[in-house]
């Protein structure tokens, strides 16, 4: 199942010095993919209540619409020869990359207003089943505009060229410290989003308290809608960092995030931001730190972990029901 | 100012889960009144806020507010139009200080109340609350029973309201606070800002309001002079379980 998302680590020989330190890493690396993924899933569970089925099909078409974007601005340009120009290669990648990102924003604001809202008031199981038909037609949606091959965006060799970059003292793919960067970033703008903007800060009001903020003057469909689309945004993201890498866009990709993205807000505490980033970095090092040693485990190893997190603290780490934190 | 009345509530029926549990409700509130609504638990205040406030259904009547039908408006819309609401409960924005519980409103509806001057309106809550100044940055979970009806009040005001509504703010208090809250409340009726407030317990409303309504199982059963009602046997025979 985890050798669904990229599997980095074919990158560098599996026993070598600092071969344990290598697999954190890589864990890291992998933990800021399923932060990106989890941290949309865990911004709409908190403020809307709705456990999203449909979450990795947008982490999907984040990796299809990636394919598109960037595969045409980087035509526009021309490949790396040296340092300067693989650096501007490498912004013009992420550039594309939130362009593509981008792209979710509509998906998600329509998702929200057409589909989830006539259903706000009604039982979860509802929202189960609408979400998991939008999965299911999302995935033809794809089919029908990129067709049933994967893809690839082709550009993880150019990345590459970037010059390695020197972490914890061993020599790392640039494209993997590119991905920890990026997913420090969107950790760090989203604390900064909902601990110091307005707009923020009017999100975790409705979040806390639905009916008092709309006594204050909120419109709570208006806000809804903002947090899907910034949810599918944050999938779409995570879908495109993925998808630049040396992973392909295929249609069946979004299953296995998704399944993991639930384990790490299980773990983290549903609609907590902190527990989002903390459980997807245990649930990226734990895995990548087992399976090199014991295969076997890799598909229990998450799953283990959340059910050890929850017997300890049943509400999560950072458990917060229906508050961003 | 208009002769009408701020608030004109007539034959007003609410309903909870399927019931109706308001019947007929007449109420108003001029312009700069105070008016207190009291009844024992359960008889219907809260739900009778609530509907204005467009966060109960109401299943028949009509709802006026400056001229205006408030049944026609989205809920949110409500507060923009000048009414502040203070819930039975705290019902503060947990995690956030008390100024950002404040500033809150400002931000959601600020530009509709005419406020140019955010931090102006902010310091002006704190004028009034004098006691919650150095617990600005405290965050509301941390409040003591008080504080917190305060803050709440302290929101509703931070709209600038033309009408405040407030559903038990001296409830569970210990004396020495009801006292200090009653205070408040005055000094808020004396910025000319109309108030409606609902309380079980009736001898505490002479000091607040001008007129007093009582409700009953639902309906108005009795309105006048404060100080009047107060004393009235049946009306304390009401309060305590009795009556009928």
């Amino acid at each position: 199942m985890l050798g669904a998302l990229p599997a980095a680590d074919a990158a560098l020989p599996a026993i070598v010095d600092g071969a344990l330190a290598r697999h954190a890493l890589n864990g890291v690396y992998y933990g800021f993919i399923l932060f990106m993924i989890a941290s949309g899933l865990t911004i709409i569970f908190g403020v809307l209540g709705v456990l999203n089925l449909a979450h990795g099909e947008l982490y999907a078409l984040g990796a299809f619409s990636v394919f598109s974007v960037v595969g045409f601005l980087t035509g526009l340009i021309a490949e790396p020869t040296n340092t300067v120009t693989a650096v501007v290669f490498g912004i013009v990648v992420l550039a594309g990359s939130l362009a593509a990102a981008a792209v979710l924003l509509p998906v998600g604001a329509a998702i929200e207003a057409v589909f989830v809202r006539p259903i706000d008031d009604r039982d979860e199981v509802y929202q189960l089943l609408l979400t998991y038909g939008l999965l299911l037609v999302l995935v033809d949606v794809m089919k029908f505009v990129w067709g049933p091959a994967p893809l690839e965006a082709g550009v993880f060799r150019e990345l590459n060229a970037i010059p390695t970059t020197e972490l914890v003292g061993i020599s790392y793919p640039s494209y993997n410290v590119i991905v920890i960067l990026v997913g420090l970033a969107v950790f760090g703008w989203l604390v900064w989003f909902f601990d110091r903007t307005k707009t923020g800060r009017i999100v975790r009001a409705t979040a806390i308290n639905r009916e008092m903020s709309t006594a204050i003057g909120v419109s709570t469909d208006r806000t809804f809608t903002l947090v899907f689309a910034m949810g599918a945004f944050f999938a779409g993201f995570g879908g495109a960092m993925v998808s630049i890498g040396p992973s392909t866009a295929y249609l069946e990709m979004g299953l296995d995030p998704l399944v993991l993205s639930f384990v790490v807000i299980v773990i983290g505490g549903l609609g907590s931001l902190k527990g989002a980033l903390v459980g997807a970095l245990l649930v990226g090092v734990t895995s990548r730190v087992v399976t090199p040693y014991y295969p076997q485990l890799e598909l229990a190893a998450p799953f283990i972990l959340m059910v050890l997190v929850l017997l300890v603290r049943p509400e999560g780490l950072y458990g917060t029901w229906g508050e961003i934190e | 100012m208009s002769d009408d009345p701020l608030l004109e509530v007539s034959n007003l029926s609410a309903m909870v889960e399927g019931f109706e549990v308001t019947h007929g409700i007449d109420l108003e509130v001029g312009h700069g009144e105070a008016v207190a609504l009291v009844g024992r638990n359960g008889a219907g205040k809260t739900s009778t806020f609530r509907s204005i406030m467009g966060l109960t259904p109401v299943a028949s009547g009509s709802i006026r507010f400056d001229g205006e039908e408030l049944l026609d408006l989205r809920p949110e819309l409500i507060p923009k139009r000048g009414i502040g609401y203070q819930p039975e409960g705290r019902e503060l924005f947990t995690g956030m200080t008390v100024e950002e519980n404040f500033r809150l409103p400002i931000w959601t509806s600020g530009d509709a109340r005419g406020i140019e001057d955010e931090d102006a309106v902010v310091e002006d809550v704190f004028d009034v609350f004098t006691e919650l100044e150095d617990r600005r940055d405290a965050e509301v979970q941390n409040l003591s029973g008080g504080q917190g009806k305060m803050t709440a009040i302290g929101r509703a005001l931070a709209l600038r309201p033309d009408l405040l509504i407030l559903d038990e703010p001296l409830e569970g208090l210990a004396p020495v606070v009801v006292e200090n809250l009653k205070r408040y409340i005055r000094e808020i009726i004396d910025r000319d800002i109309s108030v409606l407030v609902a309380e079980s317990n009736a001898s505490h409303v002479p000091e607040i309001v001008d007129r007093m309504y009582v409700i009953e199982r639902g309906e108005i059963v009795d309105s006048g002079d404060p100080e009047v009602l107060a004393e009235d046997e049946e009306i304390q025979m009401l309060m305590q379980g009795g009556g009928e």
